[in-house]
């Protein structure tokens, strides 16, 4: 069996696209000028990933054509960390799950990439942009690809790093790196269950290498510590519990499940193809890949599974809640994301694992092109997002509100004919019909999250519905209504102080000319803020055809052919497909299908198709209390993030305080203590210094004597 | 007693620096680029004179490397008696390796120049010789020497409070290393006992520790008071909480190049203290202060962390952030597990890198803005993109992020605390490791928040005229950072030279006499299991290749995890959907 040497490549294109871009980029722009240097830039941050995704069809349809069995391969590049009793090489495996997550990654991520190099043709700071999100790339794939749960470990940190990167990306508004601090920090409590599972995971492999019959010094390698999980924890269930929930926190960061999704609504101040590819397609989804690559350890633990499912469906619910009460396009495909990942995890938590995955790729075509799509208006509408500025778009922005349409189509669920019917079909089957599990009452937990799954789907169609129709819907242009001076010049203008830093043998400084200079590179270009007379445009090719691209295959085709005949499930799992049925029958839940989202789309558009109701409106006093709590995220950000924000920040002061007074005055008591002792005896005068020299002498004095004595006397007591 | 040796390279590399700080005294004072160049050739001599140190190194043996013996006071058993290995070994590469940093940054120094450098490279050579010495009074006169450059370097060239700073440092570590100096005598005493002989020779010593013949009958009884004796010098020097408070205050107020060598080294003598001294020469009472240590480091992770998270100095931020690494560091070691122990021991040298890379780029703002404060910072990241960038990966090794050489060390030194928990070594449970991956978690907190605090948001309109760092500063910071890659990118570099002298340091700490490794027994060797192994003598001075006669104790690196109940037949497993 050869093996795929070429899965390097995947990884290495990227990564040397991130090199480039961050060594030369600066260098190339300023050589070439701003227009042709941003282009050539940009062709070399497009071209590694549109490479990389090429040499991964190619893998991927190698593998395909293999046997079943043999779909697995690990390709070791070199060991990394090598200890006596633990051997982690930095090795990939390719099989049918890293693949098809490798897929994704590079082909949106090429889309995306080119979406960008439009998108972000005006900014000062392209190459550090493309050298974030090439380097994400590369994080991703040694996500997916890492054969040893230290390495998913370190794409697992690698994109979280470049997701703070690029939701601070515009840093000189302290409000974006703050968002990028807290996605940082969240993420880094979901590591924390992470680190510990991959402790847990360890800890029990290694005291069982024997019982597993395991030689391989590669022991925490997926090939070793996969196979006969079952068998292992069938003597652990206590600890598969812990392991699974473990391992589960950091899936909750990462993929933003509530207690801490808080972090991705705010993680919307990243430019928009970031919000798509790294808070939408690929990054946000790697919790669901986490638990497709340990489904056996989480099947173990009955619990943790019912946990699971039942975290993933109330996020669902919260998540879709809180949208209807978003005013700004991103936030709404935001707060969607987090409903939308809680299906996934309701997939996985009933033991639909391979489901959990389908929605992971259809929803990273129709998010992805939502959010493309969202991009498209703001770009459009002068960089406002706010929907109540939007409306009758539809005209002005075609090929956008073509391939939106579609995206909405796919998330609505409108049936048989896009994506997102069919996957989340295959959740909520299997979900209604999951017996023998840990019960809440008459149903199964999952049983009650998928049958909430369809509440959320109606849902759902509702608030999409209520996006798309104020944004290109309606006959009223309230961008017409803004008032000459709503909108607020930020101009930044240039300082022209003259400081006097004394003088500067070292040539710290700028002189006058240098300073000038500087102060024109700096400058923004001057920003077109939404106004009355404001005319929209649809974007240019570079951005419309990523859309277009991503909306073909948010059509019904893909999710029908993955979803019949088992196709995905056999790939993913290598198990043959067969046809089960439930008490809950495959007509009942088509038939809910119908309903939820052609309900949901009913009343959206009977709501929202004329006009934004004035209870909606600028006057968040009109606002129903339901919505206002809404808008405000029913609290959670405020009790959780800031309240631990001000909490830690009164510990931290406390513990400073007690530093200084308490710890520190300890030893100055001591020291004054002494020097008052010393002020009796007429030695010295005083002071610290004398007192610590007198306190020490005097403890040196007793503690030898004690010591001459008590060793004088093991002496000879022997 | 082995024979006399004379001196040979480690007191060449001893040497390099005194000999380096005697011309730059005899050189005027108003010649000050001569003063710098000399103490630069003099750094980067001692720089290679310990790169050849590491060529001779021998990495397939735990034992004592390159030792030299000559006699001394014969009376009172106290010789001068160097060697190096695996545990040293690193530290002193990174002892010079800061040292030609530290002086290459010390260009900028323009007040008294002859006595900063020859206080520079005093220093250099006092710690050194803490890692090299193989005698208690040896180590003792190093350990007690490097507090007199420091404290002159904090008094004369540091900030506005820097007499209280200089005096609280040198007192307080003062104070508390005559506890060791005590416990030392005890201990040549012991060795009378044992063997009739008065003798500080910590080979001799450990032997006789090993052999089971120094702690015996009432002597036992004394060998909690002696590791306390010891291991309170070393908590003070790491430093641990509560003994830390002398170190942000010594950090503020020392010069650029005194905060990085403090920060890259001298904390070092403490964590090294426990791992060639404390641990070796008290087996059963480190054993029983486990849980104690443990506590302690826990609470420093978090502590340090949270007072770190408030300061508005970033020079006391990075302080106290030390703090909370060094937590970890101690973490690993007091763990007693192979991989926490090696993670310990690692981090020490990321610490030592990144820590170092801090207050050094901390220290090439502060020659430009002259403060210190958050407040009179911000939004640098457009006036110097370059320095942000640096800073920026500086910082993330710090945060231990994967890649970088922080990630490995706090790793392991996480996952040894981890399975000592589950094995329920000494008193440990999960707790410990749970408690200190929160730290991991207030590292980003305050890490991310100094940088944002520094380098996003509009710029401070009084440094709009502030330029990027010049070429030479760009070259010296790359060096730090090529390195904090490299140990997180390839770690096995750095590891496997030093991993049996440290597997030989646990087992003798948790290994029953005659069952532990003996510096001082050629016989005795780690193989590449970690498994204490007896084998064929050697030609003494030589480590080749060794033919293994018999196994003296596995090294148990995997703890045992027993299984629970066995759940009923059926029904446990949750069920893949259909």
């Amino acid at each position: 069996m050869s093996g795929f040497p070429s899965i390097w490549l995947v990884f290495f294109l990227p990564l040397a696209g991130f090199l480039v871009q961050s060594l030369l980029g600066g260098s190339v722009v300023r050589f070439l000028g701003p227009k042709f240097g941003r282009t050539v830039m940009g062709a070399l941050a497009v071209l590694p990933v549109a490479a990389a995704f090429l040499v991964a069809v190619d893998i991927t349809v190698q593998l395909a054509g293999r046997p079943v069995g043999e779909r697995a391969v690990v390709e070791t590049l070199f060991p990394w960390i090598q200890l006596f009793g633990l051997n982690v090489p930095f090795e990939f495996r390719v099989d049918t799950l890293s693949m098809t997550m490798t897929l994704i990654i590079t082909g949106i991520g090429a889309l995306i990439h080119l979406y960008a190099t439009s998108y972000m043709a005006e900014d000062r700071d392209f190459p550090r942009f493309f050298t974030y999100l090439n380097l994400f790339i590369a994080a991703m794939l040694v996500l997916v690809l890492g054969n040893n749960l230290v390495l998913t470990f370190v794409g697992w940190e690698g994109v979280g790093l470049c997701s703070y990167l690029l939701i601070g990306f515009w840093y000189k508004d302290v409000a974006n790196s703050k968002a990028a601090n807290k996605a940082f920090i969240v993420n880094r409590i979901g590591d924390w269950g992470f680190t510990l599972g991959l402790f847990g995971v360890a800890t029990l492999v290694a005291a069982n290498r024997d019982l597993l019959g395991v030689t391989d010094p590669r022991w925490l390698s997926f090939d070793v510590i996969l196979p006969k999980a079952t068998e292992l924890l069938a003597l652990y269930p206590g600890a598969a519990t812990a392991i699974a929930l473990l391992l589960f926190i950091g899936a909750m960061g990462k993929s933003a499940q509530y207690p801490l999704a808080i972090w991705l609504p705010d993680a919307m101040a990243g430019p928009t193809p970031v919000s798509a590819l790294i808070h939408a397609a690929t990054m946000v989804t790697s919790g669901v890949y986490l638990l497709n690559r340990m489904s056996d350890w989480f099947l173990a633990s009955p619990v943790a599974m019912a946990i699971v499912a039942g975290v993933g469906a109330l996020t669902a619910l919260v998540g879709a809640a809180t949208a209807f009460g978003q005013t700004d396009i991103k936030k709404v495909l935001a707060f969607s994301t987090v409903s939308q990942l809680g299906y996934m995890f309701i997939a996985c938590g009933v033991g639909a694992f391979y489901a959990g995955l389908f929605h992971v790729i259809t929803h990273a075509f129709f998010k992805a092109l939502l959010f493309l799509g969202s991009g498209a208006v703001i770009h459009a509408m002068a960089h406002n997002q706010d929907m109540r500025n939007y409306g009758s778009l539809a005209k002005r922005l075609p090929i956008t509100y073509l391939t939106m349409g579609i995206g909405w189509a796919a998330i609505a669920g409108i049936p048989f004919l896009f994506a997102g019917f069919w996957s989340k079909e295959a959740i909520l089957g299997p979900a209604v019909n999951l017996e023998k599990a840990v019960m809440l009452g008459p149903l199964t937990v999952g049983q009650w999250a998928g049958w909430l799954g369809f509440v959320v789907a109606a849902m759902t169609a509702c608030y999409m519905t209520r996006m798309m129709a104020l944004t290109f819907g309606t006959s009223e242009e309230r961008w017409r209504a803004i008032e000459p001076d709503h909108g607020h010049h930020h101009h930044v203008h240039p300082h022209h102080h003259h400081h006097d830093h004394g003088p500067d043998p070292n040539g710290f400084f700028m002189n006058d000319d240098e300073a000038t200079l500087h102060e024109a590179q700096q400058a923004e270009p001057e920003h077109h803020v939404l106004d009355r007379n404001h005319e929209p445009h649809e974007v240019p090719v570079l951005m419309w055809l990523p859309l277009v691209v991503l909306a073909v295959f948010s059509l019904g085709w893909l999710g029908a052919w993955l979803y019949e005949g088992g196709v995905l499930k056999t790939w993913l799992t290598g198990m043959p497909y067969k046809s089960k049925h439930g008490p809950v029958s495959h007509e009942i839940l088509i038939g809910l299908s119908f309903l939820t989202s052609l309900g949901g789309i009913a009343l959206g558009l009977w709501m929202y198709r004329k006009r934004l109701p004035e209870s909606e409106g600028w006057d968040l006093k009109k606002w129903s209390p339901l919505r206002l709590a809404a808008s405000r995220q029913f609290a959670i950000d405020e009790v959780l993030g800031e309240g631990s924000v001000k909490a830690g920040g009164v510990i931290g002061s406390i513990s400073w305080a007690f530093d200084r007074y308490v710890v520190d005055g300890i030893a100055h008591l001591l020291a004054i203590v002494s020097g008052g002792f010393g002020h009796a005896l007429k030695w010295v005068q005083g002071g610290y210094v004398r007192g610590y020299a007198l306190l020490m002498q005097i403890g040196v004095v007793a503690l030898i004597g004690y010591l001459i004595y008590a060793v004088s006397m093991a002496g000879g007591a022997r | 007693m082995m024979e006399p040796t004379g001196f040979g390279l480690l007191s060449a590399l001893l040497a390099v620096p005194l000999i380096g700080a005697l011309v730059v005294l005899f050189v005027p004072e108003q010649f000050s680029k001569a003063i710098k160049g000399a103490a630069m050739i003099f750094s980067l001599l001692a720089f290679v004179v310990s790169v050849v140190v590491f060529q001779r190194f021998e990495p397939g043996t735990y034992h004592m490397q390159l030792v030299e013996f000559v006699p001394w006071i014969d009376q009172l058993g106290i010789h001068y008696r160097v060697g190096i290995d695996g545990v040293s070994l690193w530290l002193v590469l990174l002892t010079t390796f800061l040292n030609v940093i530290a002086v290459w940054f010390s260009f900028y120094i323009e007040k008294r120049v002859k006595t900063y450098f020859a206080m520079v490279l005093i220093l250099l050579t006092a710690m050194l010789g803490v890692f090299l010495s193989l005698d208690l009074i040896l180590f003792y006169a190093f350990f007690e020497a490097s507090l007199i450059p420091m404290a002159v370097m904090i008094w004369i060239w540091g900030g506005s409070n820097r007499n209280y700073a200089a005096v609280k440092f040198f007192v307080y570590t003062f104070a508390a290393s005559i506890f060791m100096l005590v416990g030392m005598i005890a201990m040549a005493g012991l060795h009378r006992e044992a063997t009739g002989v008065m003798s500080f020779d910590l080979l001799s010593l450990q032997a006789e520790v090993a052999n089971g013949r120094l702690w015996v009958g009432e002597a036992m009884k004394l060998q909690p008071l002696l590791f306390w004796a010891f291991a309170l010098a070393f908590m003070v020097k790491c430093p641990m909480f509560p003994f830390h408070t002398w170190l942000p205050d010594a950090h503020t107020e020392a010069p650029t190049a005194g905060s990085v060598i403090l920060a890259g080294v001298l904390l070092k003598m403490g964590t090294f203290g426990f791992l060639r001294l404390a641990l070796p020469l008290f087996p059963e009472a480190a054993r029983q202060a486990v849980p104690v240590v443990m506590t302690l480091a826990v609470v420093g992770i978090i502590y340090g962390a949270v007072v770190a998270a408030v300061q508005p100095d970033v020079k006391k931020l990075v302080a106290y952030s030390s703090v909370a690494h060094m937590g970890f560091v101690m973490l690993g070691i007091f763990s007693l597990t192979h991989n926490g122990i090696v993670g310990g021991a690692y981090q020490q040298l990321n610490h030592g890198i990144s820590t170092g890379a801090l207050f050094l780029l901390v220290g090439l703002l502060y020659e430009r803005i002259h403060t210190r404060l958050f407040a009179d910072m911000g939004g640098l990241k457009a006036q110097m993109p370059i320095f942000a960038a640096l800073f920026l990966i500086v910082m993330l090794s710090s945060v231990g992020l994967p890649g970088l050489n922080g990630f490995v060390g706090e790793f392991l030194a996480l996952m040894g605390a981890f399975e000592a928990g589950v094995a329920g070594f000494n008193g440990l449970n999960l707790w410990y490791p749970a408690i200190a991956g929160v730290g991991v978690i207030l590292a980003a907190v305050y890490l991310l928040w100094m940088f944002q605090k520094v380098f996003y948001g509009p710029v401070n309109p009084n440094l709009v005229r502030l330029k990027d760092l010049k070429p030479g500063e760009i070259a010296m910071v790359s060096l730090l950072i090529l390195f904090a890659v490299w140990g997180g990118v390839y770690p096995n570099t750095f590891i496997k030279p030093m991993e049996k002298a440290l597997g030989a340091v646990r087992l003798m700490t948790v290994n029953e006499p005659g069952q532990r490794p003996v510096w001082a027994d050629s016989t005795l060797e780690i193989d590449h299991n970690g498994d204490l192994v007896r084998v064929t003598p050697r030609r003494p001075g030589s480590y080749g290749e060794y033919t293994v006669l018999s196994v003296v104790a596995p090294a148990n690196l995997h703890v045992p995890v027993q299984p629970e109940a066995r759940p009923a037949p059926g029904g446990a497993t949750a069920r893949r959907a259909p």
